[in-house]
């Protein structure tokens, strides 16, 4: 992850509501920020800047003035998004989703244990238990939902503080090293090479400055800073430095116009943070589902307690009734499981470089559509690399792999040895010290890019330039300046101890220019116009590709003209610069990283768009974005269009062309509906040149293209799924969002997709797991109601599944492999695709769970029928059954039962039940694992599930076998038979689902797909 | 704007249950709902069906005339008769309305016992008039048609049998109590050794008798309690063997069960008294958490107003 630089993704969502005022307002100024920036320190003169801001141009403010201005503006730093205070957090825990059901359950219970405790001398326990247990376990689950989210948490924080910045600013006339809180507005600040620019800054004196500006505009090309105005727009202008970007090489000082939030890039930050206002696709999915169970579970509460009033029951009876449907009908365990399911994608996901701080991001990159990936960094490595040579009338190529694993050119021509002594002497960057043991290709350097890559690039092929250079000393330099647009160095030749040589490098037109004569196979011939149109064609050829080329030429200087001691005279040019030898052409570009290619290729295939914004110019954007495959093979554009046809681009019709690459600046024309359109028409879209304002332009449109408007009926449109990358370096937005990617690579997102993609097919598989074993709870009670049966299965026993049995093999299922290829389908519709479905719940409710039901209840009714009461005798026989007086009840043989006696069997039935429970759920668990194909086509490959089969079988032993149990949970051995009576119905759950997946495998579409497929 | 959203979702409330556009009714159109019910109930039926029939194929396996497993219901468990809440007895002499539904109680269940329910010769069986060893009547099955039953008389049970008192002592604030075990298919109730048994029980011993004793159920209650009258069959104080075992609802359906009459007849008034009875056998186990196994409480509080 290397600096930490991070980049972030923001599961945003539009905002759907148009609400009122104050929200308008916000919307406003959010359009207003997402125009151009204003300011105008720019235009100022110096006095100007030093009268505005009191402060004397080189003494800088007073150490009382400075602390003055802290104690008004505050620190310099960005506002962190209001967080929630912990309690909250823990009482959303603890209260939310079907906590407030348990809760209503565990106080239904105190409440009918006090009315038996005033109506009784000697109330059962039972419901003093129950609610006790009711309330731990909402307690506990909570705490532990709590716990998981304080963790991810924390590994976040972790990441806020990593260094803290600092800055050296001249107040009192005195440099003071100061952390960069505390600089104020007006400070005198300087920067130099390697810095992180403090605040926005008015430079007033440069020697050589140059700044990285690719955190806010995208461009990494390093960029000139010194104290002339020279353009309106404050982005553009030189005299401008922008907070958090970075000093590449040069010193400068500046007055801080501006410090923390009002800065440009807090402006952003702050814009970037208001796209967050919708909830992960996850989470809406958990409320849609727990709004589902719940309404299901309140509705037969209540209807049931209406009914058993009506039957005659008591109000008492009743609500024990309420208790037990509310008990049995929600899934206590599930959302603990849902939490462990997502913690464990999350893990695997951090793994692969894919930090997810809220778990229920994990789904959101499943259910992308769109990306917006930034070039630098993510598709590329973020590092200029030589990649093409011309010498020898012949373009070769270099290795740009990150790893040096590709191809290699003849390095035995004598042009070559020219060409890299050229490249390593006319250069001024070195590798910064202490650096000997990384790669070569890794190492930081100190200088601008190209010159670092070419560095790189002669270094590796010819070994140590340091050597080189200190065998060729340099005697003078003239440095690159926009006038001339070339670099010249002269050196002592190593090969000749009396004579000079002159380095040439810049523009290659103008370095042909100077040239008479060029060097092939290392002679050097005269420069015909025959080889002027091949380095035409050459220079042609590799400007396409989107690479900055660069020309070089070499001089060796007559002795006798220029002996040694010569005095060279940089300003004076007592030196030939024309007629010189031309040597070679070398290209450089920032390259994609290798993994790029094939993950763009697999996002394309999963039916995701990938859209690429960067700074950079159209041309080396539609390289790079050619070169990952954004802009697949044979793809045109309309430009690309009207050069085949040889028509004017007007006349191309923009629907013909798939590709498009958009410029900044016709965006900035755009309206949002002509977004709308490019993005909707075209598959493969490039933004070149935009500012980082434009990006969440074109995320807002990306995120309006996933609400649906072709379907203009339909209601507002819902939060899109399109994970956006706000710009990058922005430190704000990384503790506001929800993934981050560890290092910037592309293809971690691809990862991050599929992982998504999969835990969300693994999530419906374990709730379908779960809800199944709902219907085997609930029909007890309902029979007992309505038949008048002793109860064949108590709350105990009810929880002792969805909180003991279920939990292992739920969670296992997290495990399960992909049934296909899960990238080679389309992302999922947010608004048909549920977690949770009506197809889901016919399933698992309806099917398999009616079967499960009957498993258990054939045991119930096996297990009383050995005890001797038939299935005949136990109909309406509850009233005696559960009459504590009545201790001579008759079974079918005639026989009289104490009270006691027969509730060791009802519970001894409550037991067996539960076990025929966990007998038909091992069956269920091997349908769960696959929706569509045969689990002879899956396997048993998951270790877990197996594990989780053995465990809850374990589990359901003990919890009927360890003495003490009787007492405790009131669960009791069984019978070895007993545990076979649900045999058949498991299999009968096998048998008829692995039918039901066969009909569904060969009749794609039919009716048993659109029925049950879920 | 809340507003506008609740309409927007009423009339996809209205559009939900019925589209009259594509003719859905609940998101469905006729036909899918007819498909779809069709199915469940097609599934539904075949589930009955296989449920039925595996019902049916465990009660092949189950025998008519013995449960399969009897652990959980012996030892027997001794209750006594009238049936009464929380097993408290409480009435006050002077108010008949008080111990009707005692009295009621009783008259129901001796009712079996009278003397014209038993004058079958082919239901009944006349046993020795006193304590006998067990009658084995053959195998569990009715291979040999129904079993017989030794008769029990009612008159055994003397003051308490509702002949002569139809009160049953309860008029006099001489209340009594119908004690019996409670059957067991096939259970052959074993008397107790005599080494550990009470002196009170030890004085009427009998080898075919399952004695019963009934006394105070505190130490400091014990003269609270007064003498206790038992009426059995010859005057044993428990139930005679030769009753057992019992044949089960099929094959003996008029069994009678051996009772015990028990008269507390000078009990303390207005106040509790709380009484134990308890029967000896070694084959008759006591449980901590089943009050009514092989002994019960009873709770007297008679008014004398």
């Amino acid at each position: 992850m290397g600096k930490g630089a991070g980049r972030e993704y923001s599961p945003a969502a539009t905002t759907s509501e148009n609400g009122g005022g104050k929200k308008k307002q916000k919307e406003k100024e959010l359009d207003e920020l997402k125009k151009e920036v204003n300011m105008d320190d720019h235009k100022l003169s110096l006095d100007e800047v030093s009268r505005r801001y009191q402060v004397d141009l080189s003494r800088g403010l007073t150490n009382t003035r400075a602390a003055e201005i802290l104690a008004q503006d505050g620190p310099n730093a960005l506002t962190p998004p209001p967080t929630t205070p912990e309690w909250v957090k823990f009482c959303r825990q603890l209260f939310g989703g079907f906590s407030i059901l348990l809760w209503i359950g565990a106080i239904l219970c105190f409440l009918a244990y006090s009315i038996q405790a005033v109506m009784e001398d000697e109330p059962a326990n039972d419901n003093l238990y129950l609610g006790v247990v009711l309330a731990a376990v909402v307690i506990v689950t909570g705490c532990f939902s709590y716990y998981q989210e304080a963790k991810s948490s924390k590994i976040m924080d972790s990441f806020k503080n990593m260094v803290p910045q600092q800055a050296l600013v001249i107040r009192e006339g005195e440099k003071i090293q100061i952390n960069a809180e505390n600089v104020v507005v007006g400070d005198l600040v300087e920067v130099k090479g390697g810095d992180r620019v403090p605040a926005d800054l008015r430079i007033i004196s440069s020697h050589g400055c140059k700044v990285d500006n690719s955190s806010l505009t995208g461009e990494s090309e390093p960029q000139t800073r010194s104290p002339e105005f020279t353009h309106e727009n404050p982005l553009e202008t030189r005299n401008i430095c922008f907070f958090s970007t970075n000093c590449v090489e040069g010193t400068a000082r500046g007055i801080v116009i501006s410090t923390g939030d009002r800065t440009v890039m807090g402006r952003i930050a702050s814009l970037a943070s208001g796209l967050e206002v919708g909830r992960t696709p996850i989470a809406m999915e958990i409320e849609h589902f727990i709004q589902l169970i719940t309404g299901v579970a309140v509705f037969l509460g209540l209807s049931f307690f209406i009914l058993s009033l009506i039957l005659g029951y008591t109000w008492l009876e009743a609500v024990i009734f309420l208790i037990g449907i509310i008990v049995a009908n929600v899934p206590e365990g599930l959302l603990a499981t849902v939490t462990v399911c997502l913690t464990l994608t999350a893990k695997r996901m951090a793994r692969k470089n894919c930090l997810v701080k809220n778990l229920e991001a994990v789904e959101t990159l499943g259910s992308t559509s769109t990306i917006c990936s930034d070039k630098t960094g993510t598709l590329t490595q973020n590092r200029m690399t030589v990649a093409h040579m011309w010498f020898d009338n012949q373009i070769h190529e270099a290795d740009t792999t990150e790893d040096q694993s590709g191809a290699t050119f003849d390095k035995r021509s004598p042009t070559w040895a020219a060409l890299a002594r050229i490249a390593g002497l006319c250069n001024r960057a070195v590798f910064k010290p202490g650096q000997e043991n990384v790669c070569i290709s890794k190492r930081d350097t100190a200088g601008d890019a190209s010159e670092s890559a070419l560095l790189k690039c002669i270094q590796l092929s010819c070994g140590s330039v340091k050597k080189m250079r200190d065998k060729n000393p340099k005697v003078t330099e003239i440095p690159f300046n926009s006038t001339n647009k070339y670099q010249l160095s002269i050196h002592e030749r190593e090969d000749n101890p009396e004579g000079y040589m002159l380095v040439m490098k810049g523009a290659p037109e103008r370095i042909l220019d100077r040239c008479s004569t060029i060097l092939a196979q290392g002679q050097e011939l005269p420069l015909e116009e025959e080889m002027r149109d091949a380095f035409q064609n050459a220079y042609l050829e590799l400007g396409g590709l989107g690479e900055r080329v660069l020309g070089f030429c070499h001089l060796y200087l007559p002795q006798d003209k220029f002996p040694r001691g010569f005095k060279f005279d940089a300003d004076e040019i007592n030196f030939p610069t024309t007629n010189l030898c031309f040597v070679g052409l070398m290209s450089m570009i920032d390259p994609p990283r290798a993994a790029v290619p094939d993950a763009v290729g697999k996002c394309r295939s999963a039916g995701i768009k990938v859209i690429m914004v960067t700074g950079d110019h159209p041309i080396t954007a539609k390289a790079i974005a050619k070169g990952v495959g954004i802009i697949s093979e044979g793809n045109e554009t309309v430009e690309d269009i009207a050069a085949r046809l040889n028509i004017p681009v007007s006349q191309v019709n923009p629907r013909e062309a798939k590709a498009c690459v958009v410029h900044g600046s016709d965006l900035k024309d755009m309206s949002a509906e002509q977004l709308d359109e490019i993005l909707k028409n075209h598959t493969e879209i490039v933004f070149a040149r935009t500012s980082p304002q434009q990006k969440l332009i074109i995320v807002e449109g990306c995120q309006r293209q996933g609400g649906g408007l072709s379907a203009p009926s339909l209601p507002p449109p819902h939060p899109a799924p399109g994970p956006a990358l706000p710009p990058p370096g922005v430190i704000l937005p990384r503790q506001a969002a929800d993934m981050i990617l560890l290092d910037d690579n592309f293809a971690s997102i691809v990862t991050g997709v599929e992982e998504g993609r999969l835990i969300f097919d693994n999530l419906k598989k374990s709730i379908a797991y779960t809800l199944t074993s709902n219907i085997p709870e609930i029909t007890p009670f309902l029979l007992f109601i309505i038949i008048n049966i002793p109860l064949p299965l108590g709350t105990v026993t009810i929880l002792c599944i969805d909180l003991g049995t279920d939990m292992v093999p739920a969670i296992s299922l997290a495990y399960e492999a992909a049934e296909s290829d899960i990238m080679k389908r389309q992302p999922r519709n947010p608004k048909t695709d549920k977690l949770v479905n009506e197809r889901l719940i016919s399933m698992a409710y309806g099917q398999i769970g009616m079967i499960q039901a009957l498993g258990g209840f054939f045991t119930y009714f096996v297990i009383l029928a050995e005890n001797g009461f038939l299935p005949s005798t136990l109909l309406g026989i509850r009233l005696d059954w559960d009459d504590r007086s009545k201790n001579d009840l008759e079974d079918s043989y005639g026989q009289e039962w104490t009270y006691e006696q027969r509730k060791v069997v009802e519970f001894t039935c409550h037991t067996a039940f539960f076990a025929s429970i966990v007998v038909v759920q091992w069956a269920d668990l091997i349908i769960c694992k696959t929706r569509r194909n045969s689990v002879f086509q899956q396997g048993m490959k998951n270790k877990i599930l197996i594990f989780g089969l053995l465990e809850e079988t374990a589990l359901a032993a003990f919890l009927s076998y360890c003495p003490g149990m009787g007492v405790a949970l009131r669960m009791y051995p069984l019978k070895v038979t007993w545990w076979f009576c649900a045999f058949p119905y498991s299999l009968l759950i096998f048998v008829y689902d692995e039918v039901r997946k066969l009909i569904l495998r060969r009749y794609p579409g039919g009716w048993v797909e659109k029925e049950t497929y879920y | 704007m809340a507003r506008g959203k609740a309409k927007e979702g009423d009339g996809n409330w209205k559009k939900f249950i019925w589209n009259s556009e594509k003719k859905e009714f609940l998101g469905r159109t006729g036909g899918s709902w007819f498909k779809i019910l069709l199915f469940y109930l097609i599934f539904y039926g075949c589930l009955a069906g296989i449920f039925i029939g595996t019902i049916q194929v465990m009660l092949f396996t189950i025998s008519e005339f013995e449960p399969k497993y009897q652990d959980r219901v012996a030892p027997p468990g001794l209750t006594l008769i009238p049936q009464v809440l929380k097993t408290e007895i409480s009435f006050s002499i002077s108010d008949p309305q008080s111990y009707g539904q005692y009295v009621e109680g009783l008259n129901k269940f001796l009712k079996n016992y009278d003397s014209d329910q038993q004058a079958s010769d082919m239901i009944f069986d006349t046993c020795a008039d006193k304590p006998d060893d067990y009658i084995m009547r053959g195998a569990f099955n009715n291979a040999q048609g129904q079993k017989k039953v030794c008769r029990f008389k009612r008159e055994w049970l003397e003051n308490c049998s509702g002949i002569a008192d139809s009160s049953y002592g309860y008029r006099d604030g001489k209340p009594c109590v119908v004690v019996k075990l409670n059957r067991v298919l096939g259970f052959k109730p074993k008397p107790p050794l005599n080494e550990s048994l009470p002196a009170e029980v030890m004085g009427k011993y009998n080898q075919y008798v399952m004695p019963v004793h009934c006394s105070a159920k505190k130490e400091e209650d014990a003269d609270k309690v007064g003498p206790v009258e038992y009426y059995g069959m010859a005057g044993y104080a428990g139930f005679p063997l030769q009753y057992y075992p019992y044949y089960g609802k099929l094959l003996q359906p008029k069994y009678l069960q051996p009772l015990l009459a028990v008269q507390f007849t000078n009990l303390t008034y207005d106040t509790e008294v709380r009484v134990e009875c308890k029967l000896y056998g070694e084959n008759i186990g006591y449980s901590d958490k089943d009050r009514f196994q092989g002994r019960f409480e009873v709770k007297f509080d008679i008014k004398s107003s």
